[in-house]
C-alpha cells in the first residue's frame, strides 16, 4: 500500500511536470475547466434573481447541490477519472501494452499514468461553490457531517464505477469518445435536487442507475432534509461499483492489442 | 528451458467491412465476422542466455507472439512456460522479471527529461535508492547519455530516445528481454551503439529475443533465428544454416585480362555483365564447384581479380517468406 501511494505520487508529479512544460495552456486549461463547471451554479443564480425557484429550495440549498456534485467531479476527474481518456487514447495508438508489462494491476497504472492535472481546475471551483453555499446555510450538526462524510465517499466510489465502465468501453470501442458525452448527459441531473423531478424519473436516478447519489442525496443530509430513498441509492452505488469492477475486467480480458 | 512454448495458437476475431459507401452503411448493423489465425501452433524452447532473433513478414505472427510471451494477450491455445510463469496467469509477478523495448510504443515521457521516467521506473519496481544510482549510471556509461538525461524527451533525436528506452527496460535488471523492432529508423551509429550495449548485457546473462524486419539486426546480434510466416515456424535455427538453406551458393565477383568466356553452363548463372572483362555471378557449388570455375576462367582469361561472397541473407528470407 505505501509503496502503491509512492508509485502514484511520483506518477502525479510525472504528470504534472508534462503538463506544465506549457505553463501558458496549462493555466488556460484550468480556468477554461474552471468555468465550464460554473455554467450550471450561474444558470442557477440567473434563475433565482429573476424570481423563478426549484420548488421547495432556496438558492444558496440549490447551490450547494451543485457544489457537492462538482467537488465529487473536482476530486473523482483529477486524482483517478483519467483512466477514461487514458485508457481510450492508449487502445487507440497501441500503448496500452507498456501498462501490462509493469509489475502492478492495469487498473492501477491507468490511473498513475491518467493522474490529469488541468482537472484541479474543477477541484477548485468545487471547493468554491460548496464553501460559498453553506456559509449562507445553518450550520449542519456534527451527526450531519458524519453521515455526509459517508455518503461522499460512496459518490466518490460512483464515480470512480463510473470511470471504469467508461475506460471499460473504451477498451472494446476504440477510440469512441462520445461515451463521455452520454456519462455527461446522464450525470447531469445530479446537479439539481431530486425532489424537483418526476416521482418516476426520481426512482431512475435514485434507484436504478446512481446519478442522485453525485449531488443531491449527500448534500441534502448537510441540509438536514435526506433525499427519500437514500439507503437504496447507498446499496445501488455498492452494486453499481461491484458491477463496473466486474465489467472492466471482462473489458480487460477481451483486450486484442494492436498489431504491429 | 528458459522459455518453453508448445503448440501456441491464437485466433483474433475482427470484422470485414467493404469499401464501398454502401458497405460502409451496410456494416454499421450488420458486420460479418472473420476469424485470423494469427498463430497456428507453435512450438520452441530458449535456453538461458541465448539470443535469439524473430524475422518474419508483416502479419506473420511474431508480433502476437511476443506478446504472449510478455503476458500482454491470452492465446487462444497451447501453453507457454517462461521461468516457470505462465505469463498472462502470473502476469504481475512475471514481469518484474522481464523487460521489453518496442521501437514504435515509447515508455518516455515527451514533454519531460527521460530521468523523470526512470524515476516513476524505480518507483514501480521497488528499486532500492544506491541501486538504481549504480545501474542507472552504468547504463548512461555504457550508451553515452550523460548530457541526454535531463534534456525534455522531445528534444532527444530518435536514437537518443531509443536509448533511453533501453535504460527504462532494464533498469530493474530483467532476465529476459522483448525487443520488438529496436532499431527502426536508427542510423549506424546509433545502431552500432545500441548492438554493442545489447552483446554487453547479453554477456552478463541477460536473454534478448527479438523480432526485427532488419535483417542486419540479425546478422550483428542473433546466434539462433526463427522465421514465421503465416503463423507457423518455417525456419530456427543458426544463421550459417540459414544461409545454406539457400543452397551452397556463393556470390562471386570476377574481373579478367582477356575477354570473358561463355559462362552459360549448369550451375553458373550470370546475374550482371558489366563488360566482356568483368561479370557478376551465383554459382551453385553442389552442381559446379568453385576450384574448376576458377580454373576454367583462368585458362580462358587470365583472372586479374575474384572475389567469392556468400548470398545476401534477405535471399534466403525471402525464400522462406514464399513457403
Amino acid at each position: 500500500m505505501k509503496n502503491n501511494i509512492r508509485i502514484y505520487l511520483v506518477g502525479a508529479k510525472t504528470a504534472l511536470a508534462s503538463r506544465m512544460a506549457y505553463r501558458g495552456d496549462f493555466f488556460m486549461s484550468m480556468l477554461i475547466m474552471l468555468l465550464v463547471e460554473m455554467a450550471a451554479p450561474v444558470i442557477t443564480i440567473l434563475i433565482y434573481q429573476n424570481g423563478a425557484t426549484f420548488p421547495g429550495w432556496n438558492m444558496y440549498e440549490a447551490l450547494l447541490i451543485q457544489g457537492v456534485f462538482l467537488l465529487g467531479k473536482g476530486i473523482a476527474y483529477p486524482f483517478f477519472f483519467g483512466i477514461v481518456w487514458n485508457t481510450i487514447e492508449r487502445v487507440q495508438n497501441g500503448t496500452f501494452d507498456l501498462l501490462l508489462i509493469k509489475p502492478k494491476s492495469v487498473l492501477f497504472m491507468a490511473i498513475v499514468t491518467g493522474f490529469d492535472a488541468e482537472d484541479l481546475g474543477k477541484l477548485v471551483g468545487g471547493v468554491a461553490l460548496f464553501t460559498l453555499a453553506l456559509s449562507r446555510l445553518p450550520a449542519p450538526e456534527p451527526g450531519a457531517w458524519l453521515q455526509f462524510m459517508v455518503l461522499f465517499t460512496i459518490t466518490l466510489m460512483v464515480m470512480f464505477g463510473y470511470g471504469l465502465v467508461l475506460a471499460g468501453l473504451g477498451i472494446v470501442w476504440i477510440g469512441n469518445f462520445r461515451v463521455y458525452e452520454i456519462f455527461e448527459s446522464i450525470t447531469s441531473f445530479g446537479l439539481y435536487p431530486t425532489a424537483i423531478f418526476s416521482k418516476s424519473l426520481q426512482t431512475i436516478i435514485t434507484l436504478v442507475i446512481p446519478v442522485a447519489i453525485l449531488g443531491s442525496v449527500p448534500a441534502t443530509v448537510l441540509l438536514g432534509r435526506p433525499s427519500p430513498g437514500t439507503l437504496g441509492a447507498v446499496g445501488v452505488s455498492l452494486l453499481f461499483l461491484l458491477f463496473s469492477l466486474g465489467f472492466w475486467r471482462w473489458m480487460l480480458k477481451k483486450y486484442t492489442s494492436v498489431g504491429g | 528451458m528458459l522459455i518453453s512454448v508448445k503448440n501456441l495458437t491464437k485466433v483474433y476475431k475482427t470484422y470485414q467491412r467493404g469499401s464501398s459507401f454502401k458497405e460502409t452503411v451496410k456494416s454499421l448493423f450488420v458486420r460479418k465476422p472473420l476469424y485470423v489465425h494469427a498463430l497456428k501452433g507453435i512450438s520452441f524452447g530458449i535456453e538461458k542466455g541465448e539470443w535469439v532473433g524473430v524475422l518474419g513478414p508483416n502479419g506473420a505472427g511474431k508480433s502476437t507472439t511476443l506478446k504472449i510471451l510478455t503476458g500482454i494477450l491470452y492465446p487462444s491455445g497451447g501453453t507457454v512456460d517462461v521461468m516457470g510463469y505462465i505469463p498472462w496467469q502470473d502476469r504481475k509477478k512475471y514481469v518484474a522479471k522481464i523487460g521489453a523495448v518496442f521501437g514504435q510504443k515509447s515508455q518516455l515521457l515527451w514533454d519531460i527529461p527521460p530521468i523523470d521516467a526512470f524515476y516513476l521506473n524505480k518507483a514501480i519496481y521497488a528499486i532500492p535508492d544506491r541501486e538504481f544510482q549504480r545501474i542507472m549510471a552504468h547504463m548512461v556509461e555504457l550508451l553515452d547519455l550523460k548530457d541526454v538525461i535531463r534534456k525534455p524527451t522531445r528534444q532527444l533525436s530518435l536514437g537518443e530516445r531509443m536509448k533511453c528506452e533501453f535504460v527504462m527496460a532494464m533498469l530493474h535488471q530483467p532476465e529476459i528481454v522483448f525487443l520488438d523492432e529496436p532499431t527502426i529508423g536508427l542510423d549506424v551509429i546509433a545502431k552500432d551503439k545500441i548492438r554493442e550495449f545489447i552483446l554487453e548485457m547479453n554477456k552478463k546473462g541477460v536473454t534478448f529475443i527479438l523480432t526485427t524486419h532488419d535483417l542486419s539486426d540479425i546478422e550483428h546480434l542473433a546466434r539462433r533465428v526463427i522465421v514465421v510466416n503465416h503463423g507457423e515456424i518455417v525456419f530456427d535455427d543458426t544463421i550459417t544454416t540459414l544461409r545454406r538453406h539457400w543452397g551452397e551458393k556463393k556470390i562471386i565477383a570476377v574481373s579478367t585480362v582477356y575477354p570473358l568466356p561463355d559462362l552459360t553452363r549448369p550451375g553458373v548463372t550470370v546475374t550482371k555483365r558489366i563488360s566482356d572483362y568483368q561479370a557478376e555471378l551465383e554459382l551453385d557449388l553442389a552442381v559446379y564447384e568453385l576450384n574448376k570455375f576458377i580454373a576454367l576462367v583462368n585458362k580462358s582469361s587470365t583472372i586479374r581479380d575474384l572475389s567469392v561472397q556468400e548470398p545476401p541473407i534477405e535471399e534466403t528470407i525471402k525464400v522462406l517468406y514464399k513457403t
